[in-house]
């Protein structure tokens, strides 16, 4: 790190979200970029997840689309910082009983008009795509758009261009306040005060101390996922199982559905762990001989309402905000949107709906 | 050693591949892991821990006893998928996915 105090934007967070917004900054030479983590990158949940790249049956429908207007720009993400191990595998979301197959054409009816490619596949036309699921399935939601990423690399791709775009970095440095003078943001860290003209909130599940730094309330929540890893295995599951499971290019299968209110807790609990294994099973049974390698869990940050936090807040000029779930399938999208409304004031596909000002009771 | 010599045998992680994630700033073992797939295999670490330690210590100038050990979870090791299923068993079919790593 170079010893340069001002910067013309400071991003806090050094996720997936606020390394997708430092690419495509740094990408349209903005040059004084800053992002400033608590931690070492993947410490926290970039680097505990599945990964999925998932588009339907997202709610609202209009959320879908716009996790879909994301999907479509890992392709050209994956040429410009290199191989990510992005596969647009097509996602499967079986259902095994009638109750769940009439939600299934409700959401399949819906979302096609909203413009989402989604389909239903039969039984037969399950097991065709996938032939060792399940024979009890009754059928599944499809949709070509879905796919998965390698969160680990995607991490070190951004990171690594971001450097050569000439972002700085600053690791194992925590914020400990944040104040405002003379139109500028002074950022207290551990290693020092840096100033900025624009200041970026992307803290993932620590957003929400952040904001109370400039009296911003953050409505977040904190969702633990569990996952189990198998060993290296043949390739086998062809397309990512929505709500369960996925095989790694590099051959381990991960499966985990769970979503607990435990706080910032990631230990792995044996009755999760089992509940887990048994649902890997009954939707793969040969899974039943493959040996597992390990387990692991996530914090997820899920805002109150369950969609994105996007966008300016109003009550502080020069402040933005992204924090959301999802934040994997969403990162080429918010890095793309967020980068424009910092340099343009406008963006390209309207954020309005994301606004954090949504969640302020006062009429105004 | 030398800048292809294998720390991790189980991920194949070299020398090289350690020292570019340690140019980033990695400070724990577990910094490294996830970056590199260091430890990740059947092992967990077994095998590479001490090696990729020692590297940090030496290169960030922090004593060996102030890294932090690789977060552990279960299994300690390996276990089929089928013995976490507690009391109620499934039938499963023939298996195609036990013939060898992926990619030979």
């Amino acid at each position: 790190m170079n010893n340069q105090r001002e910067y013309e934007v400071i991003i806090i967070g050094a996720g997936v979200v606020g390394n997708g917004i430092a690419y495509h900054l740094s990408e349209k030479k903005q040059k004084n970029v800053l992002v400033i983590d608590k931690g070492f990158p993947l410490s926290g949940t970039s680097g505990a997840t599945q990964a999925w790249v998932w588009v339907h049956g997202k709610k609202p429908d209009s959320y879908a689309y716009f996790t879909k207007c994301s999907a479509e720009l890992y392709p050209e993400l994956q040429r410009k910082i290199g191989d990510i191990e992005y596969a647009r595998t097509g996602g499967i979301e079986p259902f095994f009983s009638v109750e769940e197959m009439e939600e299934a054409e409700k959401m399949v009816q819906s979302q096609s008009k909203a413009g989402i490619p989604v389909e239903l596949l039969s039984r037969e036309e399950v097991l065709k795509k996938e032939p060792y699921f399940s024979r009890r399935v009754l059928g599944a939601t499809y949709s070509p758009v879905d796919g998965n990423v390698n969160p680990f690399k995607l991490l070190e791709k951004y990171i690594k261009a971001n450097r050569l775009q000439g972002v700085t970095f600053s690791f194992y440095n925590k914020v400990i306040g944040i104040d405002q003078t003379a139109g500028k943001f002074v950022v207290h860290t551990q290693k020092g005060k840096f100033t900025a003209e624009k200041l970026v909130l992307a803290g993932g599940l620590w957003t929400k101390e952040l904001g109370a730094f400039l009296h911003i309330s953050v409505p977040i929540e904190k969702v633990r996922g569990q996952i189990i890893v198998t060993e290296p295995l043949k390739p086998f599951i062809h397309h990512t199982i929505g709500g369960m499971m996925r095989q790694m290019q590099c051959g381990p299968v991960l499966i985990g559905y769970s979503m607990e209110k435990v706080g910032y807790d990631r230990r792995s609990t044996l009755d999760i762990i089992q509940e887990t294994a048994k649902f890997g099973i009954q939707y793969y049974p040969d899974l039943a001989k493959a040996n597992v390698v390990r387990c692991f869990s996530g914090i997820r940050v899920v805002p109150e309402d369950g969609i994105p936090i996007l966008g300016k807040v109003p009550q502080v000029d020069g402040l933005y905000i992204a924090v959301t779930h999802s934040g994997v399938t969403l990162s080429p999208l918010i890095g793309t949107l967020m980068s424009e409304l910092i340099m343009e004031d406008t963006t390209s596909i309207s954020i309005k709906d994301y606004n954090i000002s949504r969640f302020s009771k006062q009429p105004v | 050693m030398n800048k292809e010599t294998i720390i991790c045998p189980c991920e194949d992680v070299t020398l090289s591949d350690l020292e570019s994630v340690l140019s980033l700033g990695a400070e724990t073992f577990d910094d490294v892991k996830r970056f590199t797939r260091c430890g990740m295999g059947p092992c967990q670490a077994k095998a590479c821990f001490y090696q990729v330690s020692k590297m940090i210590s030496e290169q960030k100038q922090i004593p060996l006893s102030k890294i932090p050990y690789t977060h552990m979870r279960l299994p300690l090791r390996m276990v089929p998928l089928e013995s976490l299923l507690g009391e109620e068993k499934e039938k499963s079919g023939k298996i195609p996915i036990s013939e060898g790593h992926a990619n030979e």
